[in-house]
């Protein structure tokens, strides 16, 4: 996709030819036209990218978060080929997904030396990153440092070269001013402790060395960072994905059924939040009844304005569980705005990832959802950029 | 050996990405890295995902150790005092070696891609991608 901006320049004594410069950027027009004499000069850059940032704590690139939102794109996503085996970089057809652990400016020995954990922004270059974000959305390829989480060491650089949707996923993100103004949507993936401990518990329990006791203490030794320098960011977030546990339930801590929330900011340019039954209204929805029958805990929705640190949102929520295919297109066609292609693409996309953690509750229906968001803020962009510049040259 | 139960509930059959078919169970979330549960109404298939280069298989087990290590020293560090730098800092290490440990165990079973796949294409002869034989 081309964007190109026009130039008038000095006349020169030619009439309609036509060169191109050893850089492919770039195309001369000569013409001549009545008296006046002069020359078109359209550069074109090669694309303009689009950046999204993603707030999680969940390791890098790997998350189901990601894949599925490269997956809407179309095409999987998939760690450079021939490069470092423990690189952090996905790249699929559209989409390049960069870790911003990479810009670890202290290694895990470091780290130790100075008594900081990777949640801290001392940790963190945030100078190079501004400096490579800005270059790639540009346009411009960059050699970009690889952090090593199996040796705990700063490899060697990897070339990325800018895709049409560049993607940053990580701690930070949105920490740095300059970056935050670099990103054309935010997510923050916000969990709440009491998820996040049974989420961890079924993630190390089989580990070795492992036990509730050290499950616990490493989540209440990072809570005190983490709350002074990663949970701040989402208040700047455009889309805050909050999981809680469910309230259908009574005292259920095992973290398996959810209630997650989608909160969205309004007036982001480009990004239409999601409704039910009527945007700004005041919804509780319960689908399963007669149309629908659905087993035990059931399914829960509601819709509602709010505000959210000083921002208007809109709040769709889910609790419960998915159990079968009709339950989801049930619930997709009475969920309006979207931003699907066609009837049931929600569904279709879900489907496709069954096997990934969430399909059957709010965090998978959510992450999907925000990856058509994306697509079609992406969409919008790209066709915005194109019209300005032809204006430009109306006048 | 790890192995992955990949269930979720739908009245369809359909393939997982390696193949084997799912028969419809009540979907329980992040079910996927509980290796201790209770026995499950109707048939599962389990489907053992091991690691298929040698480096891959070291990596696993590097990782693992480190582990315990590093869960070890966090207890001896914080036995001192709780709140000092030290003590979150060990924790936190032994947050990043838990979640290496568990992205490798994702794209073995989830995604059934090896990180040394397209380097041993490359390189076939090292060490590290000879196929590891359980």
């Amino acid at each position: 996709m081309a964007v190109s901006t026009i130039y008038s320049t000095q006349a020169l004594n030619s009439t309609h030819f036509f060169t191109s410069s050893s850089s492919s950027k770039q195309v001369f027009f000569y013409r001549r036209q009545n008296n006046r004499r002069f020359n078109t000069i359209i550069t074109c850059a090669a694309q303009q990218t689009v950046v999204i940032g993603l707030a999680a704590d969940s390791g890098c690139g790997k998350s189901t978060f990601m894949r599925r939102l490269t997956s809407v794109f179309g095409g999987a996503a998939e760690p450079p080929k021939g490069g470092n085996p423990d690189s952090n970089t996905l790249i699929s057809d559209m989409t390049t997904v960069i870790c911003l652990d990479d810009y670890h400016s202290l290694d895990r020995t470091g780290r130790k030396e100075k008594g900081v954990t990777a949640l801290d922004p001392r940790a963190n270059d945030f100078d190079l990153m501004y400096e490579q974000v800005k270059a790639l959305k540009s346009g411009i390829a960059v050699e970009k440092p690889i952090y090593n989480h199996v040796t705990g060491l700063l490899d060697a650089p990897e070339l990325i070269q800018p895709p049409k949707i560049l993607v940053i996923e990580g701690l930070h993100p949105m920490f740095d001013e300059r970056v935050r103004d670099l990103l054309d949507f935010s997510i923050y993936l916000d969990i709440s402790n009491e998820v996040k401990f049974a989420w961890k518990i079924q993630r190390d329990m089989a580990e070795r060395g492992h036990s509730l006791e050290s499950i616990k203490a490493s989540i209440e030794a990072r809570k005190p960072d983490f709350e002074a320098f990663i949970d701040p960011q989402k208040q700047y977030a455009d889309a805050v994905i909050e999981v809680l546990p469910t309230q259908l339930i009574p005292d259920d801590n095992e973290g398996k059924v959810l209630r997650v929330r989608l909160i969205m900011k309004e007036g982001v340019k480009y990004f239409s939040p999601v409704y039910l039954f009527d945007e700004g209204s005041t919804i509780s929805w319960i689908p399963c009844g007669r149309k629908l029958t659905c087993s035990y805990p059931g399914i829960k929705f509601n819709y509602a304005p709010d505000s959210y640190f000083d921002h208007e949102v809109s709040v769709v929520e889910m609790d419960g569980q998915f159990d079968r295919l009709d339950e989801l297109i049930y619930v997709e066609s009475h969920l309006s705005n979207l931003s699907t292609k066609f009837y049931g693409e929600v569904t279709q996309q879900m489907l496709k990832h069954a096997d990934f953690p969430g399909s059957n509750n709010g965090t998978g229906l959510f992450q999907t959802i925000v990856g058509l968001k994306i697509r079609d803020l992406y969409e919008q962009l790209i066709a915005n950029k194109a019209t300005a510049p032809a204006e430009a040259a109306k006048a | 050996m790890m192995s992955a139960t990949a269930s979720h509930g739908r009245a369809v059959m359909l393939p997982s990405p390696s193949g084997a078919l799912q028969h419809q169970q009540p979907s329980i979330g992040s079910d996927m890295f509980r290796l201790r549960r209770k026995e499950p109404r109707g048939l599962r298939l389990i489907v053992a995902a091991t690691a298929k280069y040698k480096g891959t298989k070291m990596r696993e087990e590097k990782l693992s150790e480190m582990i315990v290590e590093k869960v070890k020293e966090a207890t001896e560090v914080c036995e001192a005092d709780v709140r000092s730098e030290e003590c979150k800092v060990a924790w936190d290490e032994v947050e990043e070696v838990s979640q290496a440990r568990a992205d490798l165990r994702i794209k073995l079973k989830l995604l059934n891609q090896d990180p040394l796949e397209s380097f041993c294409q490359e390189n076939p002869e090292t060490d590290e991608c000879r196929i590891y034989e359980d």
